[in-house]
């Protein structure tokens, strides 16, 4: 870590360009990102917003804001070692909220008020914010009541609550009373996104929208767990009595913790409500939690990039897997998911962390099986 | 003085009790009687079965530190088998000699272990025969279970249900035995090459125990014939198991539902649990990876949809019994206690829930494996110290604990509806119950589940009356656990930390 940084302080000093070599992987990264719609279209031969390029838009779009929702459950379970299965309250707490706001009653002010900037209404704009402003709210709000009721407990048995917490929260979300509301079992569709950035029509401006997202996201994220803060939370993880003995309350930054992800999970839910125009209650189940879960497994929690690329992987092998296994295609995740925590627990990030060097000899290794010996 | 030191020990279950006194006397005024009693009978019936759920919990968890979240799976598996034997068990049938199948190549392994230590292989091909024996056991199991139609076997019941009355309507045809009698071979095969992987061929370090290896002989060989009977079975038994009066078939299928989840308890104990007691997070994590397959895996056999199970004969006489007495004459639909008609297949389960109280207290008092479990829940090292086969001990008591959750399903299925979301209810119902009550107590747990199901109970009675749904009352169960959790984070009857 400390390398990491002191590269950090060295690329600063630098010129740019000296920067940009040391980041080149990241830069490639989000480049490639940005070009990927351009190039995808070159190549298939399709027009930028339509047909497969437009299918494949789509795809990552939901690999982004899954992403998102990955990073925030690692923040939990691989930095500050809490396993929390009422991950999807979050999520769909977010999700709820904006799709509600949305619905009844964002429509109610943009009839009859209008806010002008220039010569162009922005009320549209406001409703937007105002959306995702109270998706953050009633994620704090959540994050506070589950670590309320928890503070007192840890491990297995924090899981425990977590589950039984965001179990209740499923069931609200499904109950018959709230029909007007919620839609009950059948959800909330149609939900009115404004129409400049509609999914359908502008999926090219909805997919930057989502990058951009990401990658904040990952950078506040990032700069989180490098922070002091973020120092207490792997402290947390890895020695609880010994923060207390420095002086640090392990229940107030473990409230912390949880906040933040269900901040950032909630913020996830929000645009996610956005891009399928619906809050349903799938949203907000338990086997949503198992997605963050078997994400931040296959791509190694406890590394930020791992659970996103774990993501990125969970929607793309799913796409061909149903149309491989058919509807019950989860399955197949959920027992390559057991065989993971057996076998493979640090999954592809960490164990190639930790295996980085037997690795690369091993590559050169066999490079040198080919390059004819030096006289 | 006397009655100061036992209220000082007993304060807790004094104080519920008198909570729940003081309750019922303002239920009973402000209800009426006929709907608090009603009320409560249901309530019971709830406590019954969250404690089913619970006791296993509870259990494992004292003595090992296992939070198991697929002990709600557990609870729909022991439904579904139950349900599969009682209206159709041409699935169970067609299953089980694949499973003794395997289960006996497995059981090698101690019989294997001190002929395979001796054998002389260098070193470095100790990890690479390995490797090729388990890939090969891989290959031959996919062989031996390719083209058998699961789905089909599985659909033969709710065809069952379809023609109404008959469960004999549609005798399935099979897979001829001249073409099955491979797939039992090639998967007994499959077990022993995965056995003698385990059983580490050549590596002359590993302590052998010849005495486990004759046992084993013996567990094996009787594996084997019950292979054999299964597999000629396989098509009359589901016809003699129909034919059979309806009573015993549904005792039958209790007894047989509980073994499945006891078995299943087992095998996950020793291939998912035990490999990770180092790691006790990912404990947590596997067993819910492993709720969400079990989960899938009954939404692939059974398709996501309710089924409902009819009751046995003995519950199902049209009319009303006047009490008790002419209920087990009569064996009617629905009886009168208090001038209250209560359906009296509920009043099987309470006496379900009490017998398997009484008898688990019963057990962890007066047997030896009790006695074990109790100074394991204490301290666990200390009985490892003293000689007791701890690992074995765990694996027990696991079982012991799903097979009580399965038996909870197969005593519900009659009742409820059985679909794939049972798994997730009553898991989450049972951990309030659990922690209201108190980890690693069984006392707790029956306190916890009686207080749990009568607030459901009531919570449903006045949401009801208030013309709110159900799932109001089942949601807000959270709050008495967040109650409880505030005033005392160990539980009513837990140990303090």
């Amino acid at each position: 870590m400390s390398e990491k940084a002191e590269k950090r302080v060295n690329g600063k000093m630098g010129a740019p360009l000296g920067w940009i070599r040391q980041h080149w992987g990241e830069l490639a990264v989000v480049v490639g990102l940005i070009l990927f719609p351009y190039i995808f279209g070159l190549l298939s031969g399709t027009s930028v917003s339509q047909g497969a390029t437009k299918f494949w838009q789509g795809q990552l779009i939901v690999m982004f804001i899954m992403a998102v929702y990955a990073m925030s459950y690692d923040l939990l379970l691989g930095y500050t070692g809490i396993l929390s299965f009422g991950h999807a309250a979050f999520f769909g707490g977010g999700a709820y909220a904006m799709a509600l706001f949305l619905t009844h009653v964002a429509p109610k002010v943009t009839d009859s008020y209008r806010i002008m900037v220039g010569s162009i209404n922005i009320a549209d704009l406001l409703m937007l914010l105002a959306g995702f402003l109270l998706a953050v709210l009633v994620a704090v709000l959540l994050g506070l009541l589950f670590s309320a009721v928890s503070s007192r407990v840890k491990g297995a048995y924090f899981a425990m609550i977590t589950l039984a917490m965001g179990q209740a929260i499923h069931i609200l979300s499904k109950a018959t009373d709230f029909v007007d509301w919620t839609g009950a079992d059948e959800g909330l569709h149609g939900v009115p996104v404004p129409i400049w950035l509609n999914p359908t029509q502008f999926r090219l401006r909805f997919y930057f929208i989502a990058l951009a997202f990401m990658l904040i996201m990952y950078l506040i994220t990032r700069r989180i767990v490098n922070s002091p803060t973020g120092r207490v939370f792997v402290a947390i993880r890895e020695n609880e009595s010994r923060v207390r003995m420095i002086g640090y309350n392990p229940a107030v930054y473990r409230s912390i913790a949880f906040v933040t992800a269900a901040v950032i999970a909630g913020l996830a839910g929000g645009l996610y409500a956005l891009w399928t125009m619906s809050a349903t209650p799938s949203m907000t189940s338990s086997a949503l939690t198992i997605n963050a879960l078997i994400m931040g497994i296959l791509g190694g929690i406890g590394t930020l990039i791992g659970p996103m690329l774990g993501a990125v992987l969970r929607e793309f092998l799913g796409h061909f897997f149903y149309q491989w296994f058919g509807a019950r295609w989860p399955l197949v995740f959920g027992v390559l998911f057991i065989l993971l925590v057996l076998f493979l627990p640090y999954g592809i990030v960490g164990t190639w962390r930790l295996r980085r060097l037997e690795l690369r000899q091993g590559w050169q290794r066999f490079l040198r099986l080919f390059k004819p010996e030096k006289e | 003085m006397k009655i100061k030191a036992f209220w000082r020990e007993n304060n807790t279950l004094l104080s519920v009790a008198l909570i729940l006194l003081a309750l019922s006397i303002f239920g009973l005024f402000s209800m009426g009687l006929e709907p608090f009693v009603r009320t409560t009978l249901s309530g019971f019936t709830l406590s019954a079965l969250y404690f089913m759920v619970a006791a296993g919990l509870t259990l494992v968890f004292g003595l090992m530190d296992v939070l198991n979240f697929s002990q709600g799976s557990m609870l729909m598996i022991g439904a579904y088998a139950g349900w599969q034997f009682y209206t159709n068990p041409t699935f169970l049938f067609g299953l089980a000699p694949l499973v003794f199948a395997l289960m006996a190549g497995l059981t090698m392994m101690a019989v294997l272990h001190p002929l395979v230590s001796k054998w002389r292989i260098p070193e470095q091909w100790q990890s690479r025969l390995r490797a090729l024996l388990l890939v090969l056991a891989v290959v031959i199991g996919v062989l031996a279970v390719a083209g058998v139609d699961f789905r089909g076997l599985a659909s033969t019941a709710m065809v069952a249900t379809m023609v109404a009355g008959n469960p004999l309507a549609e005798a399935t045809l099979q897979e001829p035995l001249a073409s099955f009698w491979i797939r039992p071979l090639l998967l007994f095969l499959s077990g022993a090459l995965i056995a003698l992987a385990q059983a580490r061929p050549g590596d002359s370090t590993v302590v052998v125990y010849k005495d486990q290896s004759r046992r084993s002989g013996m567990i094996v060989a009787g594996l084997l014939a019950l292979v054999i009977v299964a597999t000629l079975v396989r098509e009359s038994g589901p016809l003699a198991v129909l034919t059979t009066n309806g009573n015993l078939r549904f005792v039958l299928a209790l007894i047989v539902g509980t073994l499945v989840g006891a078995g299943l308890g087992a095998v996950i104990e020793t291939t998912l649990i035990s490999p990770l007691y180092v790691r006790p997070l990912y404990q947590v994590i596997i067993t819910m990876g492993l709720a969400f397959v079990i989960s899938e895996l009954i939404q692939l056999l059974w398709d996501p949809l309710p089924y409902a199970m009819s009751r046995p004969p003995a519950f199902s006489q049209p009319g009303k019994a006047e009490n008790i007495w002419a209920f087990f004459q009569g064996g009617n639909t629905t009886v009168d206690i208090l001038g209250v008609t209560f359906p009296s297949y509920r009043l099987f389960i309470i006496a379900l829930g009490v017998l398997m109280f009484v008898g688990l207290t019963l057990v962890l008092k007066y047997t030896r494996l009790g006695m074990i479990i109790r100074a394991g829940v204490q301290d666990r090292e200390m009985v490892e110290a003293l000689g007791i086969n701890v690992k074995r001990v765990f694996t027990l008591v696991f079982a012991l604990g799903t097979g009580l959750a399965a038996l909870g399903g197969i005593g519900a299925a009659p009742f409820v509806p059985v679909e794939p979301v049972m798994g997730d209810r009553y898991l989450m119902q049972g951990f309030i119950t659990v922690v209201i009550g108190g980890m690693g107590s069984t006392t707790g747990a029956a306190v916890g589940a009686l207080l749990l199901g009568l607030a459901r109970a009531f919570g449903d009675y006045l949401a009801l009356k208030f013309s709110l749904s159900p799932a109001i009352s089942e949601a807000s169960t959270v709050i008495i656990m967040a109650i409880v959790l505030l005033a005392r984070p160990a539980g009513l009857l837990g140990r303090r930390e």
